[in-house]
């Protein structure tokens, strides 16, 4: 009875202070630990799965090597291998040194009800991430930090419902604004003069989270209906979120 | 799983507590699960999840393993430490969720007192109770949530697609329920401590 109702009133007063609990820390603090290695383990069973799925591919560039040396093939192998793992880790570090004050983190684990769109990223207070950071990949805009912890963080996707940025279409410079809607994105609030097209390239607006100029993605059907004040538009994310694994965050 | 020394005192402790004149065995004798296999089982869930509910899911929703877990152990013990644990687990999932406040720690909670409480009653006259069980443990903890999150004043962005899906977590949770019922038998309580 003490113990539930000890667990009861620390989350209470949590709530009421609007920092993380104890619980919340000690819990985030050790299951870092684990996520990162299971993290670990399914970027290494993606990357088994991805080079078996290219062996058809790699075997037919290599016959004539295999015939002449089977040493040669399994050197080849390998450094297909190295080329197929290391262009995201490369195009993050590049991102990170063209953007300077980015952090790069690993994603290491999700929502575990998938009512929201969450990722957690293992880089933390301790790293200088803050709340309300915007966090990219090398194809564009993930989303934003809006829960830290020592040693790591939960970043909001941009397509959760609950999302919402600052958004301008590239060609015409129409404002607007990006909501989540779970699998894609909705550009809502576009004036009704705005000459959008499918395939308009969308991006972030300056705002509380980003920079100007970070591609969220692209036009893919646009609502135009009579009457209405604004005409809204679906934008599928550039990023692909079902295989996120490094991630940059923008210091503010 | 063997019985300590201890549990069998106390079934024997429960049988001879029946009114005098009573020759029947209680419905429902309680059966704990050591606190060590309950934390573990909550440590694989939570894992699970975390690393896997995206690519789970089915029409938006993923299986419940933390909600199955603790209607499990509440079923076995009772109301009072069905509560705790309940409490303990949606604690370790609002940590991991981030966005969600102590809602998970309280819908959890309830729903584990709620399986606790009938674990007594309706719940322990058969196995196949425990699946349909645990589909209505799977939603209510699903609606404890959403009141708890609208009372902590971040309302769910997408109320329909939400319910939605969680109908088809409580149909995923009853069927895993069910999987593991049919594989394991022993996890839904002794029969010989049903009447």
């Amino acid at each position: 009875m003490i113990v539930a109702a000890a667990i009861a009133l620390i989350q209470l007063e949590s709530l009421k202070t609007g920092k993380p609990s104890v619980i919340a820390i000690a819990v985030s603090s050790v299951a870092i630990f684990a996520q990162d290695a299971s993290a670990l383990i399914g970027e290494t069973v993606r990357g088994g799965a991805a080079s078996l799925a290219n062996a058809p591919r790699l075997a037919g560039q290599n016959a004539a090597l295999r015939e002449k040396n089977r040493a040669l093939r399994a050197e080849n192998a390998r450094l297909r291998e190295a080329l197929e793992e290391s262009p995201d880790a490369r195009a993050i570090a590049a991102l990170a040194a063209q953007l300077g004050s980015g952090t790069v983190a690993t994603v290491v684990g999700y929502d575990p009800e998938n009512v929201s769109r969450t990722v957690t990223i293992d880089r933390g207070s301790v790293a200088g991430v803050k709340l309300d950071d915007g966090v990219i990949d090398d194809d564009g805009v993930v989303g934003r930090v809006v829960n830290v912890e020592p040693l790591s963080s939960t970043v909001l996707l941009v397509t959760d419902g609950a999302s919402k940025l600052p958004a301008v279409v590239q060609r015409g410079r129409w404002w607007g604004i990006a909501t989540g809607t779970s699998s894609a994105i909705r550009l809502e609030y576009v004036s009704q003069d705005a000459k959008l097209r499918l395939g308009d390239a969308v991006v972030t607006g300056e705002g509380r989270s980003f920079h100007a100029g970070f591609e969220i993605g692209v036009v893919t059907r646009i609502d135009h209906p009579e009457g209405a004040l604004y005409q809204t538009a679906v934008v599928t994310p550039s990023v692909a979120f079902g295989r996120l694994a490094h991630v940059v965050v923008l210091a503010r | 799983m063997g019985r300590s020394p201890a549990d069998v005192a106390r079934t024997r402790a429960l049988w001879t507590a029946n009114k005098p004149g009573e020759t029947a065995a209680p419905a429902y004798v309680p059966d704990p699960p050591a606190w060590w296999q309950a934390g573990l089982a909550l440590a694989a869930a939570l894992l699970v999840q975390t690393s896997l509910a995206a690519h789970l899911q089915f029409r938006g929703a993923t299986i419940s393993f933390v909600t199955l877990i603790v209607a499990w152990y509440a079923v076995r013990t009772g109301s009072l430490r069905g509560l705790t644990f309940g409490l303990i687990a949606g604690a370790c999932e609002d940590a991991l969720a981030g966005s969600t406040g102590a809602a998970w720690t309280f819908a959890t909670g309830l729903v584990g007192l709620a399986c606790g409480r009938f674990c007594g009653t309706w719940f322990a006259d058969t196995r196949l109770a425990l699946i349909p069980g645990a589909a209505v443990a799977t939603f209510l903890r699903y609606c404890a949530f959403a009141v708890a999150m609208q009372l902590e004043g971040r309302p769910i962005p997408l109320p329909l697609a939400h319910l939605h899906a969680a109908f088809w977590q409580s149909a995923l949770d009853a069927l895993v329920a069910f999987a593991v019922l049919q594989t394991i038998p022993r996890l839904g309580g002794s029969r010989a401590h049903r009447r």
